[in-house]
């Protein structure tokens, strides 16, 4: 028996399993940092070369892992505030205030079984929620979150996202039809008249929008309205916010509009014969949709990332670099920060804590109430320091508010009937969209009696 | 409807969200458990309803269903027809009686309570052992047993669940259900005769005129102390449309003065 073998008989499982991991970790970052320092300028080279690619790539891989967070946020919101409108609490068991209730329903769809019944088309069985996700997710691209935080500033912005959501009734079409149920072809069919029909009066009231800013850039549409909240297009075009509220809903499936899905009416509509997490795409796809069309409202309508008010004062912290020389005098202010903010802050801790705490819990307090206070600070400064910043904090308020909206209605209005809900598209809205568009056209020609942009 | 569109969800839309800032009606049960009082045992109490009648149709569901057997119960049902009784028999003293005279061991004074009338058990027993005894056969058992005496006695009832193994409840619940089963004696019987002849003389319409007058009808029990049946043969001799009472044949019955000849049936005494 060798000397390595006794050896390895002898130690621990924790300390085998350091022996295994430790060199493996430093021969990991020796590599890496030969790779990076070799290998690193040229693909940086070629990343800047390409750089159109290499946005279009990251812009995707970014909204496609922004998709699930914020379905998984808009469920937990739904879940909580309906549940509050009903006087009830709503999920409270599984993290703090019921925070993972959305993701762990996530999981639970992920373990069921993926079940396609027998006789359904399965190409278009399995492609009908990846299109119907997809979907949704592509029309992100087009959205501005902030000043420079955008997918693409396409020219045909507009166009391409009605493109892009008119792609939803395809899938949910493919769903109906592959499952071989006549249910979920009754299902399908309903749902794409219903979209059909209310994404014309949708697309007439934006019109008058695109109109008055010139353009079917999104960018554009809200540099447009940059100034205060006089300046939005809600102001200039109250009629086509409504209409594209009213229609937006119905497009989204929600309440009093959800007639695709009537959950507590029908089985599924277009998704009876889905389960796991193919329903779980389509479900996902819907709650993207209610963030999508808020965000759009607001693009359109709210002025997107723009402040209500002008913003009357800036800063500018471009000295500080972070990655300069001098930068270790602050690395050692940080860390005297911490420190200091830490005990300070465990004093009251002690002194008011209601019970008696141990010195190291009310340290861990201290430096909980610090990072809470810092990140506070933090943001607020990176507020008043970044335009992106403060136009990505204005543009997600803002569509919250109407994500906070579409649930409070969920949580007020009945539905509608099928055929109320048609009518309403094609006798009230519609024409009411023709309506604006010509008096829009109108106000543009006789103010710009020279000639139009 | 109010006159501007939209008022009426704007008003929803202010309700919920006046309800968003609501307390809440939830209790977190595991951790908040309900302050109920350490006596409290959950006791039954007989209901009355706005005009003083007791809500309690004697239906024995919750006798049937109470676990340790503890309710026993007796009254008229909801038609004020008889006297129905749940329960182990020494129990059938009404329980609104002071219980302490009761288990003093002293009679108690029961003025509502008619101790149900003994019968011949005999036709009984010979229709249950022709029905196999088994509760499954039970409407083919009441109507045989309704044929035998004319109609269903309660302790016709007890003995078919003591022999069966039905409950109670059940088996009165089968003989309450259907309309042509009657659990009280009638005091008389008018039978019409509906034969071709009959018939063609107007028997259906005095058949129909006296069980109008008598709140019943042929086949149907309901009504109040007068049964109304179908004769099953025509008397030989007897002038259509023939109509008995308590077997006597009738004469000079005319349609127009049926209903008022019913009318004196039902006041008047016993044959």
């Amino acid at each position: 028996m060798s000397f390595a073998t006794r050896t390895w008989g002898r130690l621990s499982l924790q300390a085998r399993l350091l022996a295994i991991f430790v060199p493996l970790a430093v021969v990991a970052a020796v590599v890496t940092v030969v790779v990076v320092l070799l290998a690193g300028p040229p693909f940086l080279d070629f990343l800047g070369a390409n750089l159109p690619l290499v946005r279009f790539a990251v812009a995707v891989l970014a909204i496609l892992l922004l998709t699930v967070p914020t379905a998984f946020v808009l469920i937990y919101m739904e879940l909580k505030i309906i549940a509050r409108m009903n006087l009830r609490i709503g999920p409270n068991r599984v993290g703090p205030w019921g925070a993972a209730q959305s993701v762990i329903h996530g999981f639970k769809v992920l373990a069921k079984e993926d079940f396609a019944p027998t006789g359904a088309d399965g190409v278009v069985f399995t492609l009908a929620p990846v299109v119907t996700y997809m979907a949704s997710v592509m029309t992100l691209l087009v959205i501005p979150f902030a000043p420079g935080l955008f997918g693409q500033d396409l020219n045909i912005g507009v166009l391409f996202f009605f493109a892009m959501g008119g792609l939803t009734v395809v899938g949910l079409l493919m769903g109906g039809w592959s499952s071989f149920n006549k249910y979920s072809l009754l299902g399908g069919l309903r749902s794409a008249a219903q979209m059909v029909s209310y994404e014309i009066p949708l697309t007439l009231s934006v019109v008058g929008v695109i109109m008055l800013a010139g353009s079917m850039s999104l960018v554009r549409i809200v540099a447009e309205q940059s100034g205060s909240a006089l300046d939005w297009f809600v102001v200039k075009q109250p009629l086509a916010a409504l209409i594209f509220f009213i229609a937006a809903t119905a497009e989204a499936n929600r309440t009093p509009f959800d007639m695709t899905e009537a959950d507590s009416e029908i089985v599924a509509g277009f998704a009876t014969e889905y389960s796991g997490m193919r329903f779980g795409f389509f479900f996902f796809a819907e709650y993207v949709n209610v963030f999508i069309v808020s965000a759009l409202l607001v693009t359109l309508f709210f002025g997107g990332w723009t402040a209500p008010f002008g913003w009357p004062w800036a800063w500018n912290l471009n000295w500080f670099d972070p990655l300069r020389p001098g930068a270790l005098g602050w690395a050692v202010v940080l860390a005297n920060v911490l420190v200091w903010g830490t005990i300070v802050l465990l004093v009251p801790v002690r002194l008011f804590g209601g019970r008696t705490w141990g010195l190291g819990e009310s340290a861990l307090l201290g430096f909980l109430i610090l990072g809470v206070l810092a990140t506070a600070v933090i943001a607020g400064a990176a507020f008043v320091a970044f335009d992106w910043f403060a136009g990505l904090a204005w543009f997600m308020a803002k569509t919250y508010f109407f994500v906070f909206v579409f649930v409070w209605m969920r949580a007020t209005l009945p539905r509608v009937r099928v055929d109320q809900l048609m009518g309403f598209a094609w006798k009230w809205l519609l024409p009411a969209a023709l309506v604006n568009l010509f008096v829009t056209a109108a106000a543009v020609v006789l103010t710009n009696p020279g000639g139009i942009r | 409807m109010s006159l501007i569109p939209g008022l009426g969800i704007a008003r929803g839309m202010a309700f919920t969200l006046r309800r968003f800032f609501a307390p809440k009606a939830t209790i977190q049960y595991p951790e908040t458990a309900p302050d109920i009082a350490v006596r409290f045992r959950g006791r039954l109490q007989l209901l009355y309803d706005e005009l003083g009648n007791l809500k309690c149709e004697t239906c024995f569901q919750c006798a049937a269903a109470c676990p340790v057997e503890c309710i026993d119960m007796g009254g008229f049902d909801t038609k004020g027809r008889f006297h129905v009784h749940w329960g182990a028999p020494e129990t059938y003293a009404e329980r609104r009686e002071e219980s302490a005279l009761r288990r003093s061991g002293r009679p108690v004074p029961d003025a509502a309570f008619e101790h149900f009338e003994p019968i011949d058990e005999r036709p009984l027993d010979r229709i249950l052992a022709a029905h196999d005894y088994d509760p499954k056969a039970m409407l083919p058992m009441l109507e045989a047993v309704q044929r035998e005496y004319g109609y269903i006695p309660v302790a016709s009832l007890k003995r078919i669940s003591q022999v069966s193994g039905a409950p109670y409840a059940l088996i009165f619940g089968t003989a309450t259900y259907y309309d042509h089963l009657r659990l009280t004696k009638p005091r008389r019987t008018v039978a019409v005769c509906r034969c071709t002849d009959c018939l063609l003389a107007g028997s259906q319409r005095l058949a129909e005129r006296i069980g109008g007058t008598l709140g019943t009808g042929i086949g149907r029990a309901a009504g109040g102390e007068v049964a109304l049946e179908q004769l099953p043969a025509h008397v030989p001799g007897a002038q259509s449309p023939l109509v008995t009472l308590d077997g006597k044949p009738q004469a000079g019955l005319t349609i127009e003065g049926a209903a008022a000849w019913a009318a004196g049936l039902a006041g008047g005494p016993a044959a």
